[in-house]
């Protein structure tokens, strides 16, 4: 769908350039990973640590909601997956007095299986119609649980949900744990996302006729997209359950759906760096804006109107963006000096 | 008997309601196949000027009314040149710039009027008896103006020249190029009329019920559902399946008790997406 013949001839370029770029990609990666591991080094304020945990827990968030976008799909319902996996563990955990440690596992794959359960009728909906499917069911899931009485705790919310790590532990321990559990997950979705079955998705993607005709089996590898989309978000989500404590259905609504969105959108949806940048400027700025406090949602609004009006490609662009202004002021200097 | 006569009031206002906020959004969505979100968010705002004019400016709630339907209509036209223009075609962007506006039309109603719930005083006071039922004239006045525009919305787009100019470009935009249709004014004019909708909408409801800085986000959600249901580039099928909304909406509450019935007619939705996902009355698209 996007890859024009310029994306084509931007990735046929001398074989050491590549492979000079892809070490200096590992290294900045690398960098970037020990920085953050050291930050709590630096931070000692327990609400930066906070917002730290919930970049970690909405980074691995977006970037499974990427995954289905790869294959061609556009999920408006992902909010509500991450619900999913949160409700379950949070009930499993609560009700039936599991550890949280057991639980977790256990409702990313309950996320998994429902994911792809609903992945098999919605494999028949395209683009738009996807979209909107999703939506609906998602919306559908929200007031499943605000109906559920005391056992999802109605419109009040679900109180009491056992601490992963026991009470009184300082935020420290939780940031290495989630962080962990960021890494792990990216790593798995970026080598899913390299293997035979992510490059079918991508074939789907950008053409379904084709696909087919070659042999790739379009609504199996959707319901795959999908299903591995809903076991990275469910983790997420019952991660979040256990770290908050305290749940309601309005943390997995339709905008915050939209939010996750706009995390992915905002990074870039063609690279895989794009939502996990994406996550954090949304989610970090606005915080250093903090003192705002009620104005504080026009600078997410002023970052994406920013991002659409002048990176089309999202945030990930932004280096070739400069580099092709100075080029191009280079070269508008040479014909000048020609003439 | 009571209860009934209040449900099918209850419907008809809901159904008029939803079906002009849905077809302010078909409007754009049918010509230039702009998902709107930000759509919500207008209807809620226009709510919250007409109550500024009448609680801040003293005016009488008709040209209230009229007041703040002109001063929308001017913003979507606006929104449609500077927002949704630039990227006509581009999905993805087109998302971004609506929850862009959403979150600042949200944000800057949150600051001014604060979180807590106020309404619009009523239009018309008193009680219409007959017998043993009674229907406020308010209920009957916000149904009367929603079916006296919805009446007029639908002679607009099938019997002047520019609502067929607006079938026409629904159809096929190049080929409407080709005939000498002015795109760019057609456009203008149908989110000028969309907004100036969902603004009457927002009035009439926030006189019904009450004004709320999200209660957009659930209109939004009704909005997508009629049209998705009914399908790209049907008019008349808003209508039906505003109906069958406004029917569940209104029913299913006195059967199954709170956000029960919510899940319910949501489940009917995504079952009827799934027997007809090009909906029942338009045709398919690619995005």
């Amino acid at each position: 769908m996007d890859m024009s013949d310029k994306q084509l001839s931007d990735m046929t370029p001398s074989k050491t350039a590549t492979v000079q770029e892809k070490w200096i990609k590992l290294a900045i990666t690398a960098g970037v990973v020990v920085l953050i591991a050291l930050l709590p080094l630096l931070l000692t304020s327990p609400y930066m640590l906070h917002i730290f945990i919930l970049t970690f827990i909405y980074t691995i968030a977006a970037v499974s909601l990427r995954t289905i976008l790869t294959s061609g799909q556009f999920p408006l319902g992902h909010g509500a997956f991450m619900g999913i996996g949160a409700y379950s563990s949070a009930m499993i955990a609560k009700w039936l007095g599991w550890s949280p440690w057991l639980t977790i596992p256990v409702a990313a794959l309950v996320t998994m299986g429902i994911g792809m359960l609903i992945g098999y009728p919605f494999a028949r909906l395209r683009t738009l119609y996807y979209a909107m499917g999703s939506l609906f069911f998602g919306m559908g899931i929200i007031y499943i649980f605000y109906a559920g009485g005391s056992l999802t705790g109605g419109y009040s919310g679900l109180t009491g949900i056992p601490p992963l790590l026991p009470i009184g532990t300082s935020k420290v321990p939780y940031y290495y744990l989630f962080l962990g559990l960021a890494l792990v997950s990216l790593l798995a979705l970026y080598r899913f996302e390299f293997s035979r079955i992510g490059i079918n998705l991508k074939a789907i993607a950008q053409s379904h006729l084709v696909a087919s005709s070659v042999g790739i089996n379009e609504g199996w590898y959707r319901i795959l997209a999908v299903g591995v989309g809903c076991f990275f978000v469910g983790l997420a989500g019952a991660g979040y359950a256990h770290y908050t404590t305290v749940l309601s259905g309005n943390n997995f609504s339709f905008m915050a759906t939209l939010w996750l969105v706009m995390y992915v959108l905002i990074g870039g949806k063609d690279s895989f760096a794009g939502p996990i940048i994406g996550t954090f400027i949304l989610v970090l700025i606005p915080e250093f804006f903090r003192d705002l406090k009620i104005y504080t949602p026009f600078i997410s609004a002023a970052i994406l109107l920013i991002v659409v009006f002048i990176m089309p490609q999202g945030l990930v662009s932004l280096p070739k963006l400069v580099r092709s202004w100075f080029t191009e002021h280079r070269k508008g200097r040479r014909i000048t000096h020609a003439s | 008997m009571e209860l009934i006569v209040a449900t099918v009031t209850n419907f008809l206002i809901l159904s008029s309601m939803y079906i002009l906020v849905a077809l302010g959004f078909a409007f754009l969505f049918n010509m230039l196949r702009i998902l709107n979100l930000a759509h919500g968010a207008i209807y809620m705002v226009g709510g919250y000027i007409g109550l500024a004019f009448i609680m801040i400016l003293g005016f009488n709630q008709w040209i209230a009314l009229l007041l703040t339907t002109l001063i929308i209509a001017a913003f979507g036209i606006f929104l449609e040149k500077f927002s949704f223009r630039p990227f006509v075609g581009d999905f993805n962007r087109i998302v971004m710039v609506c929850v862009a506006i959403a979150v600042v039309l949200q944000t800057a109603v949150n600051i001014i009027a604060g979180s807590k719930t106020l309404a619009l005083p009523p239009f018309v006071e008193g009680v219409f008896r007959a017998g043993t039922f009674s229907v406020s004239y308010e209920r009957m006045v916000t149904f009367a103006v929603g079916a006296a525009l919805l009446g007029l919305a639908i002679w607009f787009v099938n019997r002047t020249r520019w609502g067929q100019q607006m079938q026409a470009i629904a159809q096929d935009i190049e080929g409407a190029y080709l005939q000498g249709i002015n795109v760019r004014r057609i456009s203008a004019l149908a989110s000028f009329i969309g907004c100036g909708l969902a603004a009457v909408a927002g009035c009439l409801m926030g006189a019904y019920l009450r004004l709320g800085p999200y209660m957009g986000d659930l209109m939004l959600i009704k909005a997508l559902i009629l049209v998705i249901l009914a399908g790209v580039g049907s008019v008349s099928g808003i209508l039906v399946t505003g109906l069958v909304l406004g029917a569940l909406d209104a029913a299913l509450p006195v059967l199954v008790p709170g956000a029960g019935s919510d899940a319910i007619t949501v489940g009917i939705v995504v079952v009827l997406l799934l027997i007809r996902p090009q909906g029942f009355f338009g045709y398919e698209i690619e995005m």
